[in-house]
């Protein structure tokens, strides 16, 4: 993102054409509510099982005492990994001067703060007594890598907003004249939003400079929450979580799970706003790149999580790869790993996968996988504890979810799409004044201004 | 390679199970030993405190066949097996011990051994106790005290054995003392048995480098062998002998494990500043959104376009 920017795009012709594609679905629209409808009815009967977690305690879920950390914790790491993509994108791609990144990366962010949003409450589903939540901070040890991911989480979710948020501005001073069609509360809306933008040179200069701020911000914060929830693991001593690299496999484990959420986000975009003419085949062609690219590295992290406890064999690894690889789990471990990322590799080397559609099933498929890639992570180790199992009914002993904490793990699934629901249609998804600089600038000479 | 493993795991279970069917052998000389006193409400009372500081741990609550997991497993103190053993069989085993069940006899005195069996038997509804005929000794002394001194240009501890005989005080000769440093998991042998001279003098030979308490204290302790002869006869003496070892509580100093409070300083600095330099940008951010909102056009003037 250059810190000059030519507005003569402002005057060009093309921004109306532009604005008006892009606004055309904001707003509230019949199909809107019956989604919102489905979605609210859905999150009551989940928040309704929550009610019975409240009450009943932990019990009522297949927690116990050897799996504590179940399908809760596993999908805090899904939505902590989801989340990370919005610095992929914006940041790392973005500033290293890919232009094809500029339409999605508003997807990506929006993608960014409904995960981490979510994130949190996902955490406190996690716990049978909540009121106690602000013992997090009354009693926390800054020891704790608990109160460390508290802190990255936080931080984390306000920069995504914010960066989310500046960048939206100069798009709401455009759009607040052209969405006449929408509600009253919406355009007012738009108009406190938009904080008096005008397009004043002076103004893009401090926007700019606030969004690289926010870009170079992001990236060791982005890094940080993910290592920090990897080191919720990794700290301990216990077989397969005891590994040095937990860090950097969770960190490319996320941009997999991220991109792929990017282009499921994307297919629905393109085709329900009918904005075939933004998200191009070209952008999917790209995202198909990408998601080899990050897929390999993600192997390579994998082969090293697994070759070199399988080459030393200690005793408790050895019982715990036993279980990954032809016992208990092995099943799901390698549909996960195949159909998550060995198939994804394969064939989106080939142009024809990297349509949008094709891209979107495999997407799909991977994050899905990628959920339960986490599962395989937290559940098979504490399985496998160092002291002996005993004293407890042999139904303890095994990890079996019950419909309450499946319900609650699929409200927090419902949440997240909710805000990028409703982000998706009350406001541009994709970025006017980026592309449209981008459109005028390179095919008309303008003078700066 | 999996043939292997199974013929090394049979022969470790098969080696597993013979030893847990030996027998343990009690000496028959040992076998018919009695109490000397005869079991009370009382006994049994002070027996139930030793099994639980003493045996609880591996051999569970009486009757309730919690046992520890070992081999030979221990045996629950209210089954018939246990309670198949004599007066001094029980005594025996207790006394010496056998892998796994450790000897009590530096932990225990004769007589709280005679205690906690006193309480064992308590679980045997059958049981009647048969208590040693009173045996007269030579020496027929009463009220024996044991007294403690450091030789300190000897490095060595004396003991004085005196009791009362026909009302007069008068030292204890040739009778076996033993003593022992209390430690954290019983009590350590000192030099080894000894006899007291006539003048009932005896004398240890104390080791130089016995660690003690902070300031060197040492809790001593002495006892005569034969209670049967002396009756309960020990004493308990603190002496400045030991090196004195200063052990910090782990909670003492700056370290991950310890509260807030006691953060190490690096994580306290590095932590510290990394969240107030991320927020101090984010606040800077929010603070030139204001900036933006004021560097725009004033009403009377027009738009850009």
């Amino acid at each position: 993102m250059s810190s000059e920017i030519n507005t003569g795009f402002l005057k060009d012709k093309r921004l109306d054409t532009i604005a008006a594609d892009i606004l055309r679905p904001v707003g509230i629209t019949q199909g809107f509510l019956v989604w919102m409808a489905f979605l609210s009815i859905s999150l009551a009967g989940c928040i309704y099982a929550y009610y019975i977690q409240c009450d009943k305690g932990l019990i009522v879920t297949g927690l116990r005492d050897y799996v504590s950390w179940g399908m809760y914790i596993a999908n805090f790491v899904f939505f902590v990994a989801t989340s990370l993509v919005g610095m992929l994108i914006s940041s790392v791609l973005g500033m290293i001067g890919f232009k094809w990144v500029k339409p999605i990366a508003r997807i990506a962010e929006i993608i960014a703060v409904a995960f981490a949003a979510i994130a949190g409450l996902v955490i406190v589903s996690d716990m049978g007594r909540p009121e106690r939540l602000p013992y997090v901070f009354m009693y926390g040890r800054i020891q704790s890598p608990i109160l460390w991911d508290v802190t990255v989480v936080t931080t984390y979710l306000v920069l995504s907003t914010l960066l989310y948020f500046i960048p939206l501005i100069p798009d709401l001073a455009i759009s607040k004249g052209r969405i006449g069609h929408t509600p009253k509360w919406l355009q007012s809306t738009y108009e406190t939003l938009s904080v008096k933008w005008d397009h004043t040179p002076k103004q893009y200069q401090i926007l700019l400079k606030l969004v690289r701020i926010l870009l170079i911000l992001i990236i060791p914060t982005a890094f940080a929450i993910h290592t920090v929830t990897s080191w919720l693991f990794a700290v301990t001593t216990r077989p397969g979580w005891d590994s040095t690299i937990f860090g950097p496999y969770f960190l490319t484990g996320a941009f997999v799970a991220g991109s792929a959420a990017v282009v499921i986000m994307m297919y629905f975009v393109r085709t329900n706003y009918k904005l075939e003419k933004y998200l191009t085949d070209y952008h999917f062609d790209m995202m198909g790149k990408l998601i080899v690219l990050v897929s390999i590295v993600y192997l390579y992290f994998n082969i090293n999580e697994f070759l070199i406890p399988a080459y030393k064999l200690k005793t408790a690894e050895a019982i715990h790869l036993q279980e990954l690889f032809v016992g208990e789990h092995a099943f799901l471990f390698w549909t996960v790993q195949l159909s998550g990322l060995i198939l994804p590799i394969i064939l989106l080397l080939f142009k024809f996968f990297r349509k949008p559609f094709p891209i979107f099933i495999i997407g799909t498929v991977m994050l899905i996988a990628s959920w339960f890639k986490r599962l395989l992570i937290v559940v098979p180790t504490q399985e496998n504890p160092f002291l002996p199992r005993q004293f407890v009914p042999d139904a303890w002993m095994v990890y079996q979810p019950t419909i309450v904490e499946t319900a609650i793990t699929m409200g927090t699934i419902l949440m997240a799409v909710m805000i990028i629901t409703v982000l998706v249609k009350f406001f541009p998804v994709i970025p006017i004044w980026e592309v449209a600089e981008e459109e005028c600038h390179t095919n008309n000479d303008q003078p700066k201004v | 390679m999996k043939k292997r493993y199974l013929s090394l795991l049979l022969i470790f279970v098969i080696t597993l199970r013979l030893s847990a069917q030996q027998e343990w052998i009690v000496p028959a000389e040992n076998l018919s030993k009695l109490s000397t006193f005869a079991f009370s409400d009382s006994t049994r009372k002070a027996g139930m405190n030793l099994y639980i500081t003493n045996c609880k741990s591996c051999h569970g609550d009486p009757g309730k066949n919690n046992v520890i997991k070992l081999v030979p497993p221990p045996v629950d103190p209210a089954s018939d097996r246990m309670q198949a053993n004599t007066d001094g069989g029980m005594y025996f085993k207790i006394s010496q011990g056998r892998m796994p069940m450790p000897t009590f006899k530096n932990i225990l005195s004769p007589t709280d051994v005679w205690v906690v069996i006193s309480y064992l038997r308590s679980f045997n509804p059958k049981y009647a106790q048969e208590v040693a005929p009173k045996v007269l000794t030579g020496a027929m002394v009463q009220n024996v005290k044991i007294h403690l001194n450091w030789l300190k240009e000897k490095d060595q501890v004396q003991a004085v054995v005196s009791g009362t005989k026909d009302k007069i005080e008068q030292p204890v000769a040739g009778a076996e003392v033993k003593l022992f440093a209390k430690r954290y998991f019983g009590n350590l042998l000192i030099d080894e048995a000894r006899n007291t001279d006539a003048q009932g003098q005896v004398l240890f030979n104390f080791p130089k480098d016995l660690p003690g308490d902070s300031t060197g204290y040492v809790q001593l302790l002495a006892r005569l062998s034969d209670e049967e002869a002396y009756g309960e006869s020990k004493s308990e003496t603190t002496l400045q002998i030991g090196v004195p070892t200063y052990k910090p509580p782990l909670n003492e100093q700056r370290a991950m494990w310890n509260v807030v409070q006691k953060t190490p300083i690096w994580l306290l600095l590095s932590y510290t500043f990394t969240v107030l330099a991320v927020w101090a940008f984010i606040f800077y951010v929010l603070f030139q959104i204001r900036a933006i909102s004021k560097s725009g056009l004033s009403k009377d003037q027009d738009t850009i376009d």
